[in-house]
């Protein structure tokens, strides 16, 4: 934020334009359009503009020197405030129901093409399942960690600083909702950050995340999404950052054969050989593969079939077991976006919402699943 | 010791109990080396050794345990992999919950490595037909719902051998012929052994122990066939396998690479195992279940056995 | 090349002696020596000889023969084409394993050249070969009826 005062103070003009602005009740709003202004003038301005949810999130810890009572006085005032305790209890999420403070927003109706919120989980691991053929497969276990809508930012309102590469002038604009997960204690974070979330009444959550969204399926802050948000059959895309391995040379990056470990062979076990010619294109290309950095970036994984849910637990099995990211790591999954795997029929739109429906079961199995809870399989002769 | 003399003292509970503590920490030391109590790794007196004084600990601890600790032999799959960024707690709550819901379905019996087992099940290659394959245990793992086990036999002169997925849904019985444990806690060597040792006739009746009585160790020494091996079995402590009869080189070689002071990496121990506090957690579970099961089929068994004598002729 | 190096080497370099071609994965390559386990008089004298017969081609896109393909032998000088019925490469779950290579000696339109095969074969050929007939017009299912026993 700082920042941002010093950039705008370059023209007293901008300044002034700030401080009236100040006035107005809807400071974020206010904000984007300075910064739409500043960038108008000035064509050279740094292209990256932070997200209005980048602010500071953890606190310095210092002594407080509080007493016994003082804590207890801020843990009753967190208690009432938020209205229970933070969210997960021995690995399960409690969904505390926070109450909604703005105005309900009308639901829309699913088209073809409609995008919907996603949710952000957990991996907590891969497991084998069969399905009703016999055949096992390996399932990875999403846990939904007790995911709110935050905020929800208009597409009118809403300027990311990266506008789509294919379609830069496309006429389809998304909104961005905002999602929280794993709701903590507010004293662990600072004052800006606690902000962000003072509209919709959830406790602060240690991870924030965005969803680009239709304008149809936008929610109200404040509304609890479940595992059951995704049916099961539906195909999903999970995108996680991988795991961080340092710097690696070529052969644990990309796969190179290395060098004979021995017939006279000195030094040269595992190097990468050549990276280029000489003559007229005596330099090396881009792209070339070497040694650096590996993993911690996020990587998507497409098209994965949703095989069972658990509604008690908010648990998710997809059927494969190459996401992104290692055990107990944050992942972020969407409807995918593979053309012919997309949802024939409307999904729970715009997410599922206990209150309106039919109570679920516990478990929820895909049909070429066999469940545990089944006899055993026997085969029948084909006539 | 120090702690018999310290013992003898008059000390308040709270100071005996931190004693007892650290003192099973180190009888952990003594016991290292025993491979019966590989799967613990902290507390716990392994029974039988220091028998005395875990009574002396239940009375201080003011309860009995309700969970026998054998549990960790009978169920082993139950205890999840040990490698700390693959545990979840969650995952294993669901994983265990997955498993009693198949063992509600099929007796998994209590077998060790060296059991001779009867397996049945269903085959999409032989539709409506049960197949069924009889051989001895030569290995056992995997955790939760990826426990296998192999089995091996000799089938007109040829070895056979089938791997099982313990919780596949396919599988429709297992049966225990001959309950009993071998020297030591993988088979493979059977492989390279003669094959009267691993020949086992198909339509073999099972053996019954006597109720309560201790699993028998199988004593056999296994003969192995002349080189060449599937493994370098000499460098390999085997305790079930006569002697191998190589030049002197082979058992030169063997002794110049081994890691004798790997067993008493305490740490690496730590790793490779659960501790035995998580371990009561996890079976305090799912115990009072496995127990009602082992019950009711103890129960059916007996019904099954008696059988009403028909008149001849 | 290869095989001209085979046939001068001494027996030393015969298996057992410390050296290896692929014994982790056992697979059935070019060159493997594999076992007959039918009574065919040619099979029988073969394995009775100890002159196993050596796979000279395996009919697949892999190049590496698992149960239920279709291998070309080298067996007592001549050429004979046989089908895989046992391997000693992991199985998945539910597959058996064998300890030896297995074959049996067909002829081009699989007709087993011997009347009894004297080892289980595994329950997986049934469906194998099933399918193999309709793609390749040979009746491979005659060896089906010649087991005397399924594992």
């Amino acid at each position: 934020m700082a920042g941002c005062f010093k950039m705008a103070g370059m023209r007293w003009s901008v300044v002034r334009s700030f401080q009236t602005f100040c006035i107005s009740p809807n400071i974020s709003e206010s904000l984007c359009c300075l910064f739409q202004q500043v960038r108008l003038k000035h064509q050279n301005y740094p292209r990256l503009r932070n997200p209005i949810w980048f602010v500071k999130k953890e606190r310095t810890k210092y002594e407080e020197h509080l007493t016994q009572q003082n804590k207890s006085f801020i843990r009753d005032v967190v208690h009432d405030k938020y209205g229970g305790p933070p969210a997960i209890i021995g690995g399960v999420s409690t969904y505390q129901q926070s109450p909604l403070k703005i105005q309900p927003m009308d639901r829309g109706s699913w088209f073809l093409g409609c995008r919907r919120s996603g949710l952000i989980a957990r991996n907590i691991g891969i497991y084998p399942m069969w399905l009703k053929d016999g055949t096992r497969v390996l399932t990875t276990l999403l846990q939904v960690v007790d995911n709110h809508v935050i905020r929800y930012i208009p597409p009118e309102e809403f300027n990311p600083p990266r506008t789509s590469v294919r379609n830069p002038k496309s006429k389809r604009r998304l909104g961005c909702l905002l999602v929280g997960a794993e709701s903590a204690d507010p004293q662990n974070f600072t004052k800006e950050y606690c902000g962000l979330f003072k509209d919709s009444g959830v406790m602060p959550t240690k991870i924030l995340g965005r969803f680009l969204i239709s304008p149809e399926a936008v929610m109200q802050p404040g509304t609890p999404l479940y595992a059951s948000h995704f049916k099961v059959g539906d195909y999903v895309d999970v995108r996680g950052k991988t795991i961080y391995r340092g710097f690696q040379g070529v052969v644990t990056r990309w796969g190179f054969k290395g060098g004979p470990a021995s017939h006279g062979v000195t030094k040269t076990h595992r190097r990468p050989g050549n990276i280029g010619s000489g003559g007229e294109k005596a330099r090396v290309w881009p792209g070339q593969k070497m040694p650096g950095h590996m993993g911690n970036r996020y990587r998507i994984l497409n098209g994965l079939q949703v095989l069972r849910v658990n509604t008690k637990y908010n648990v998710i099995w997809v059927k494969g077991q190459g996401i992104p990211g290692g055990t107990n790591s944050i992942v972020y999954i969407y409807d995918t976006f593979l053309p012919l795997r997309k949802p024939k029929e409307a999904p729970h739109f715009p997410t599922y919402y206990p209150e309106d429906e039919e109570p679920l079961p516990d478990e929820i199995y895909s049909e070429n699943l066999h469940p545990f809870t089944a006899p055993t399989i026997k085969y029948e002769e084909n006539v | 010791m120090i702690f018999n003399q310290l013992k003898k003292m008059a000390l308040p509970n709270a100071a005996r109990k931190l004693l007892l503590g650290v003192k099973s920490s180190f009888s952990l030391f003594q016991t290292t080396a025993n491979a019966e109590y590989r799967y613990l790794s902290s507390v716990s007196n392994p029974k039988g050794l220091l028998s005395l004084e875990k009574e002396e600990e239940n009375k201080v601890a003011g309860h009995k345990n309700v969970v026998p600790l054998e549990c960790r032999f009978v169920y082993p799959e139950f205890l999840p992999d040990p490698r700390l960024d693959h545990r979840n707690s969650l995952r294993e709550k669901l994983e265990r919950m997955d498993m009693m819901n198949r063992r509600n379905h099929i007796d998994i019996p209590e077998f060790y490595v060296g059991s001779v087992l009867a397996v049945s099940s269903s085959n999409p290659h032989a539709p409506e037909k049960v197949t069924r394959f009889v051989g001895i245990c030569i290995q056992r793992g995997g955790c939760g719902l990826r426990a296998f086990f192999i089995i091996r036999n000799v089938v007109d002169h040829q070895g056979v051998e089938m791997f099982y997925e313990m919780y596949s849904p396919v599988i429709q019985k297992i049966e225990v012929l001959r309950l009993e444990k071998r020297l030591d806690n993988e088979l493979l060597y059977l492989r390279d052994a003669l094959p009267e040792y691993s020949t086992f006739p198909l339509d073999m009746e099972p053996e019954y122990l006597p109720e309560g009585s201790a699993i028998p160790v199988n004593p056999i020494k296994v003969k192995l066939k002349p080189r060449p091996w599937l493994e370098r079995w000499e460098r390999q402590e085997l305790k079930g396998v006569q002697d191998l009869g190589l030049p002197k080189r082979f058992y030169e070689r063997a002794a110049a690479v081994a890691k004798p002071w790997e067993k008493y990496d305490l740490m690496a121990e730590y790793r490779e195992s659960i501790p035995a506090e998580e371990q009561e957690e996890i079976f305090a579970e799912v115990y009072s279940q496995l127990h009602q099961l082992e019950v009711t089929r103890k129960i059916m068994k007996r019904k099954r056995t008696f059988v009403k004598p028909k008149k001849m002729g | 090349m290869a095989l001209s190096m085979w046939r001068k080497l001494p027996k030393l370099m015969c298996v057992g002696h410390g050296f290896h071609t692929s014994p982790a994965y056992s697979h059935i390559i070019k060159l493997t020596r594999l076992r007959v386990v039918d009574n065919s008089e040619i099979g029988k004298r073969a394995m009775a000889e100890g002159k196993p017969p050596k796979c000279i081609h395996v009919y697949n896109k892999k190049g590496v023969g698992t149960i239920g393909d279709k291998v070309l032998l080298a067996i007592k000088g001549e050429k004979k084409k046989a089908i895989i019925v046992g391997v000693k490469q992991n199985q998945p779950a539910l597959s058996p394993k064998f300890d030896s290579n297995n074959v049996v000696l067909v002829d081009d339109n699989g007709t087993p050249l011997g009347t009894r095969i004297h080892v289980p074969i595994p329950q997986v050929l049934r469906t194998i070969l099933k399918e193999k007939n309709v793609v390749k017009g040979a009746d491979y299912t005659k060896l089906i009826a010649l087991a005397s026993r399924f594992v």
